[in-house]
């Protein structure tokens, strides 16, 4: 059920109760010259349910049905209106002719359809109004006596696992068995390195704990050892207290508007659901969050879940991945991203509902392993790594990232955090197959120290694709491809990204809404386990992003979800040729890793992208790896 | 809480279909639309011109994130800052 009487039906899970009332006799009738769909789905629902339903043509003046009803006598008159023109006038007088019968009182007459505003219609005297948004199941608990409460039904989701059923084995043996080496390659060379951001997730890990113990005197003395770890902004607030620039503390107003917001969220169950988010409920669509404040973050949240949302991706600044150490406390940023700590992504929780994915992202800077600690602390579903594309995409030095990664990698293991391995380093031009190589062997990586990572393509005009072509047809075969290529190498969930679409918005909203509908469908119809979307401002740059532009995008994903059901896209043979040519590329940038000896030496060769793909090695963070004593 | 824009959670857009012959002077009279509605901090958010004018989408901010937001209203005694 679930159906919507006006506009589009709306596909829903949720089964109405047994009746428990005695069957009625109901009377419905279109107070119009034709036929309302509206009545027909409800006479479905009720006659489904054991009620005796009599359906009246349409096109009757008021005064046969008044006689109808007299020789029918329901307990219940449902009448519709869809036109508009004279509605008011129509409904008054046929009011006055049931009472003038002396029916009025004997039996319960509503009135609904798309001209129907239903405050107006209980002001007329009706005992129930049914609008555009009413559903089969207003209609139907009204005739039961029952209260419906529309889209407040509650409703109780379960939260997904993306990893669930996969065994990560590879497919492609050759593919495979270099990733293995190479990764293998990897870990013992990280092992026996260290780093400033290891050694404070280490130091954090202790302080929380030691704080959660009430051992103050302890928390005091490890706060003053981390400190000595951090840069200078960073040392600045830990030794003086001073501000990192355009940080302001919350306000105490601001943290207690944080127990409306978590009031609001409650359980969940009671959160008001658009009928149009029913269609997203088995399916995952992540949403990226980072308007700088913690609360508004929180609204944010609030609303992408209550239209479909099932998960939220937290997105830092991109200067807290270039200092050395993270702050305290609860702090609003006035630029774009928010502040990771472990009180704003406390204060951030409240929002988020009991069945939806919480991503803490730890994939890119000085301070990696110590964000999947506090994501744990915190309570996320979720981290990202991905050494690659930090340091050849994203400013941090390639050995000092590796040894941090492989840090996240057992970090997030220990926690039980699972992972997308992202490859946003195709946006800086490196090509796909490059990137791809670099995501699998992270993922072996991780495989090798017992997480569960997910392999995280993106979807994108990307550089490789405008300057070569690939996408001028159509923006189906290539992103099908590279799921395609994936699925043959090995058994690992995929979740596109991130933002699927990238580089195909502009910035109208109708066109931005639509790509993002349309890359979202195509992906979780090819299968993906998740997709992560954009707002309908991805193009804009002029300001923050507004919370209405996050409900544009996921009504289109919803309607596009809903358009296709469980329809298959199939793209067309190009496809596979562009999925042989990857399979090809991937070999060889891995063989290629292979033959360098070292995949940390590979990144700075440029093996996993090149300065002439777009991809330039990270400074931030070099010469701060130490051998371990 | 007494009036109703501030209940507007960050921004308030303006979709409309304006006659002119520019892009140019479509954006001008867009944003020129927003001063006469009463609104400061104002942008264009999309704008494209085509046959008698422009579609246009314009947009106000009433509440950047880390600004104050009149929606917090509700909890404004005592105010202290609490952060670091």
């Amino acid at each position: 059920m679930g159906e919507k009487l006006g506009g589009v039906p709306a596909q829903g899970d949720g089964e109405m109760s047994a009746p428990s009332c005695r069957p009625k006799k109901v009377m419905m009738v279109p107070l119009d010259p034709v036929h309302d769909v509206g009545l027909k789905l409800i006479r479905r629902a009720l006659s489904e349910r054991g009620h005796e339903v009599v359906l009246l043509p349409p096109d009757l003046a008021p005064e046969e049905v008044v006689q109808k009803a007299e020789e029918i006598r329901p307990d219940c008159l449902l009448v519709s209106r869809t036109i508009s023109y004279g509605t008011a006038e129509l409904l008054a007088r046929f009011l006055d002719l049931l009472d003038a019968a002396g029916l009025r009182d004997k039996m319960k007459v509503a009135v609904g359809g798309m001209s129907i505003r239903p405050e107006l219609a209980q002001e007329m005297g009706f005992d129930a109004g049914f609008g555009p948004d009413a559903t089969v199941e207003d209609a139907v608990a009204f005739v039961e006596d029952r209260e419906f409460r529309g889209a407040r039904a509650r409703r109780r989701l379960s939260k997904p696992d993306l990893t669930s059923g996969f065994s990560y084995k590879f497919k492609d043996e050759e593919i495979g068995g270099l990733c293995h080496g190479i990764a293998r390659e990897l870990l013992s060379w990280a092992r026996e390195r260290t780093s400033p951001g290891v050694l404070r997730a280490e130091i954090r890990e202790e302080m929380e704990k030691a704080r959660a113990e009430g051992r103050l005197d302890e928390v005091s003395k490890l706060r003053e050892e981390y400190a000595r770890l951090t840069g200078d902004e960073i040392l600045r607030f830990y030794r003086e207290g001073t501000p990192v620039s355009h940080t302001r503390p919350l306000t105490a107003s601001e943290t207690r508007a944080f127990s409306d917001l978590e009031k609001r969220a409650g359980d969940g169950e009671d959160v008001v659901r658009p009928a149009s988010a029913d269609v997203m409920a088995n399916r995952v669509v992540f949403v990226q969050y980072g308007t700088g404040c913690p609360l508004m973050d929180g609204y944010h949240i609030l609303l992408s879940q209550s239209w479909g949302a099932r998960g939220v991706v937290h997105f830092d600044p991109s200067w807290g991945a270039r200092q050395e150490g993270l702050l305290e406390g609860a702090w609003s940023h006035q630029h774009d991203g928010t502040v990771i700590t472990l009180e704003n992504l406390k204060l951030i929780k409240k929002s988020v509902l009991p069945w939806t994915l919480w991503q803490v992202r730890a994939h890119r800077g000085l301070n990696t392993p110590e964000t999947v600690v506090l994501a744990a602390l915190a309570g996320a579903d979720l981290t990202k790594v991905n050494m690659v594309y930090g340091s050849l995409a994203a400013g941090t030095d390639p050995e000092r990232l590796c040894v941090d990664g492989v840090k996240c990698l057992e970090l997030a293991a220990r926690f039980g955090l699972p992972y997308d391995v992202v490859t946003n380093e195709e946006l800086a031009g490196v090509p796909a197959a490059k990137a791809f190589a670099g995501m699998l062997v992270v993922m072996t990586a991780g495989i090798l120290t017992g997480g569960r990572p997910i392999l995280q393509p993106l979807f994108a005009h990307s550089p490789e694709a405008i300057i070569g072509g690939i996408m001028d047809e159509d923006f189906v075969d290539f992103n099908a491809a590279k799921i395609m290529v994936l699925r043959d190498i090995v058994d690992a969930p995929i979740w596109p990204g991130a933002p699927v679409g990238f580089l195909t918005q502009s910035q109208d909203r109708a066109q931005s809404s639509t790509m993002t509908a349309l890359h979202a469908a195509l992906a979780l119809g090819l299968g993906a386990q998740a997709v992560t979307i954009a707002s309908s401002d991805e193009a804009y740059a002029g300001g923050p992003i507004a919370g209405g532009s996050r409900v544009d995008s996921l009504k289109s994903v919803a309607a596009a979800l809903r358009f296709f059901g469980k329809t298959k896209i199939t793209p067309s043979p190009r496809a596979a040729a562009l999925r042989e040519k990857l399979r090809e590329d991937i070999l060889n940038t891995l063989k290629s890793a292979a033959a360098a000896g070292s995949f940390v030496g590979a990144l700075y060769a440029g093996v996993f992208g090149s300065r002439e793909d777009g991809a330039y090695p990270g400074r931030a963070g070099r010469g701060t790896v130490t051998k371990r004593s | 809480m007494s009036k109703a824009r501030d209940r507007v959670l960050d921004a308030l857009d303006v979709e409309t279909f304006l006659l002119c012959d520019t892009r140019e002077e479509g954006m001008e009279l867009g944003l020129a639309l927003m001063k006469e509605l009463g609104f400061d901090d104002v942008d264009v958010v999309f704008c494209e011109q085509g046959g008698p004018g422009v579609r246009i989408r314009l947009r106000a901010y009433l509440s950047r994130p880390g600004s104050d937001y009149p929606w917090t209203g509700q909890y404004d005694a005592g105010e202290a800052k609490i952060g670091g």
